[in-house]
């Protein structure tokens, strides 16, 4: 095989999950009836900015070679933590800030603030006790939802401050400044794991950590730093999850983490730890949500997407042991 | 040689109730190349393992440059200038050799305040590392998964070549390389203790350390079972030494 085919071969494997998408929207466009307007297209971007926000955190603690459970409930918690502070009626207190705009940093704050705690918690856990992340997040999971539930007394807080709502509202080019956020979080994430020593050790301690321990790379401070990130990055998830649906409920955001990890590793990361990159990981969560708005244009029963998005999931697992097999030809 | 590089003096580990080294005193010359010879479990790769940050003993003292040594962490013993070659390899597969070659050093260049990687800068480097060292890898940028074992071991080689440091610990350090690699490794190790470095080369065949070192330091039980100069022992008297049947020029404890 000469350099040339062998180097377009490895760009396809490389960004297969890209082709796909295009692949996906392609026949959509052209067997399902309306999909193909620009409206459908910014719908789909739209719909997943909270799953796509979601999925970035996720990301990286699996790409250093760890896991994190409780992304879904932090984003619940500081769901959650916003809807009291801020909402008007159900169980928000209304806290009212002048001037108006105050309540945008001020709630944005306390949504990461939360979200981190919970992120330094797990990530201390974690590398101090030496357990294995699974557990101790799986633990997060179960706990934080149950902080949610006691906070809030299984009530929910609606009408979120107009103030904080505007982000929900206001669009640029046909976009939701929400799904502005979620793109810009991504271009961030993602230079900042491709072009970065700290992104650059996060890869390297999920190929080997014992490698990097030996290199003199701060493993445990590495660790703990992406935990907090995850933590943080749920937390504004939870933001853009409390404008979305103007308040918060207790079971708000229930099921969101197995679509992030489904769109984890649909977008290319392996669970074994240092391979995949963010672009990929968007991509995965795009085709996520062409393929719920599929359905639902479709007319199908809602109930269809989560069979769908499982034999999905399973299709991305096969396609990646496909995929090494073919490298290794290469190689 | 005015005063050694590293002094060990009396280090002891124990794993429970099982004593790994049972008291080890030597010392290592500046530009000099020692080969640590011993059985399996003889405590060889354990006291590397103490010099270079990964296990601390649990009794004794080194001196590094006269000084009291202790490295807590691979990354104090690094900063302190002592680099190690581990017996199974060290290297993050999952990325291209550049990236291995520089783990933990990696050259950056701000951008509005914030590091970043040069990735130009750091392959230029790599390329004339190895390009000196006669080692041909394919490409700079392939992931090293796909390299074969003679050449992810002679990144590590060329690594350890380039950073140098003060003194290099060797694991086994050709276990996969082929005759004339181990060749070029030899002729490395060489080149490296002439630039004053101080080097502990660990290794099961015989040949080698009479070709690399300038002392032979065999270890039995834990113990130091001989320290002698190169032209002054040969082959089969140091295999007495490891197998214990003579204890000709024993150190301290028997």
């Amino acid at each position: 095989m000469n350099p040339r085919t062998r180097h377009s071969l490895e760009l396809v494997l490389d960004n297969l999950v890209w082709f796909m998408l295009v692949f996906v929207l392609a026949v959509f466009s052209l067997f399902i009836p309306n999909f193909f307007q620009l409206g459908i297209f910014a719908n789909i971007v739209e719909a997943s900015s909270v799953l796509g926000v979601m999925s970035i955190g996720l990301a990286l603690v699996i790409i250093a070679g760890h896991m994190d459970l409780s992304v879904e409930s932090v984003a619940a918690l500081s769901a959650m933590a916003v809807g009291i502070m801020f909402c008007s009626s159900g169980i928000g207190l209304g806290v009212q800030l002048h001037p108006d705009w105050l309540m945008v940093p001020v709630s944005l704050a306390i949504a990461l603030a939360a979200g981190a705690a919970i992120g330094v918690i797990n990530g201390l856990l974690i590398v101090r006790l030496k357990m294995s992340a699974f557990i101790i997040t799986l633990a997060s999971y179960i706990w934080v939802r149950g902080l949610v539930l006691v906070i809030s007394g299984g009530r929910s807080a609606q009408d979120l401050a107009p103030a904080i709502r505007w982000f929900g509202i206001q669009r640029l080019a046909g976009l939701p400044l929400t799904a502005w956020i979620a793109i810009g979080c991504f271009v961030v994430f993602s230079l900042i794991l491709a072009k970065t020593p700290f992104g650059r050790h996060l890869v390297m301690i999920g190929g080997n950590e014992t490698a990097t321990f030996r290199a003199g790379i701060r493993v445990n401070r590495n660790l703990i730093v992406a935990f907090v990130l995850a933590g943080a990055i749920a937390g504004l998830a939870g933001w853009l999850l409390a404008i979305r649906t103007s308040g918060a409920t207790a079971n708000l955001g229930v099921g969101l983490l197995f679509n992030a990890f489904a769109a984890v590793v649909i977008g290319g990361v392996s669970l074994k730890g240092g391979v995949g990159t963010l672009p990929g990981v968007y991509a995965g969560v795009l085709l996520l949500s062409a393929i719920n708005t599929a359905i639902n244009l479709m007319g199908l029963p809602a109930n269809f997407t989560q069979v769908i998005h499982g034999l999905l999931v399973l299709a991305a697992v096969l396609l990646d042991a496909f995929k090494q097999t073919i490298r290794q030809k290469l190689a | 040689m005015s005063e050694p590089l590293l002094v060990l003096d009396n280090v002891t580990k124990n794993y429970g109730a099982i004593q790994a080294l049972r008291g080890i005193s030597f010392s290592i010359g500046r530009g000099e190349v020692v080969a640590l010879l011993g059985d399996n479990g003889a405590g060889k790769s354990t006291l590397v393992k103490i010099i270079a940050g990964g296990l601390e003993p649990t009794s004794g003292r080194m001196l590094f440059e006269g000084k009291e040594f202790l490295a807590k962490s691979p990354a104090e013993a690094k900063a302190a200038g002592i680099e190690t070659v581990y017996q199974d390899l060290s290297l993050c597969t999952n990325v291209d050799v550049v990236a291995n070659f520089f783990m933990g050093r990696e050259i950056t260049r701000k951008v509005l305040g914030v590091p970043v990687l040069d990735e130009r800068a750091m392959e230029a480097v790599v390329g004339r590392a190895l390009a000196n060292a006669g080692t041909r890898i394919p490409s700079l940028r392939t992931k090293v998964e796909h390299l074969s074992g003679g050449q992810r071991q002679a990144i590590e080689l060329n690594r350890f070549v380039h950073w140098g440091g003060k003194l290099v610990l060797l694991d086994e350090p050709f276990a996969a390389l082929g005759v004339e690699q181990t060749r070029r490794g030899l002729d490395m190790i060489r080149q490296v203790a002439s630039q004053g470095i101080g080097v502990v080369i660990i290794t099961h065949i015989m040949q080698q350390a009479f070709q690399v070192a300038d002392r032979i330091v065999v270890i039995r039980q834990g113990v130091v079972a001989g320290d002698v100069a190169r032209n002054k022992t040969s082959p089969d008297a140091v295999i007495n030494m490891i197998t214990g049947e003579t204890l000709a020029g024993a150190g301290p404890a028997g």
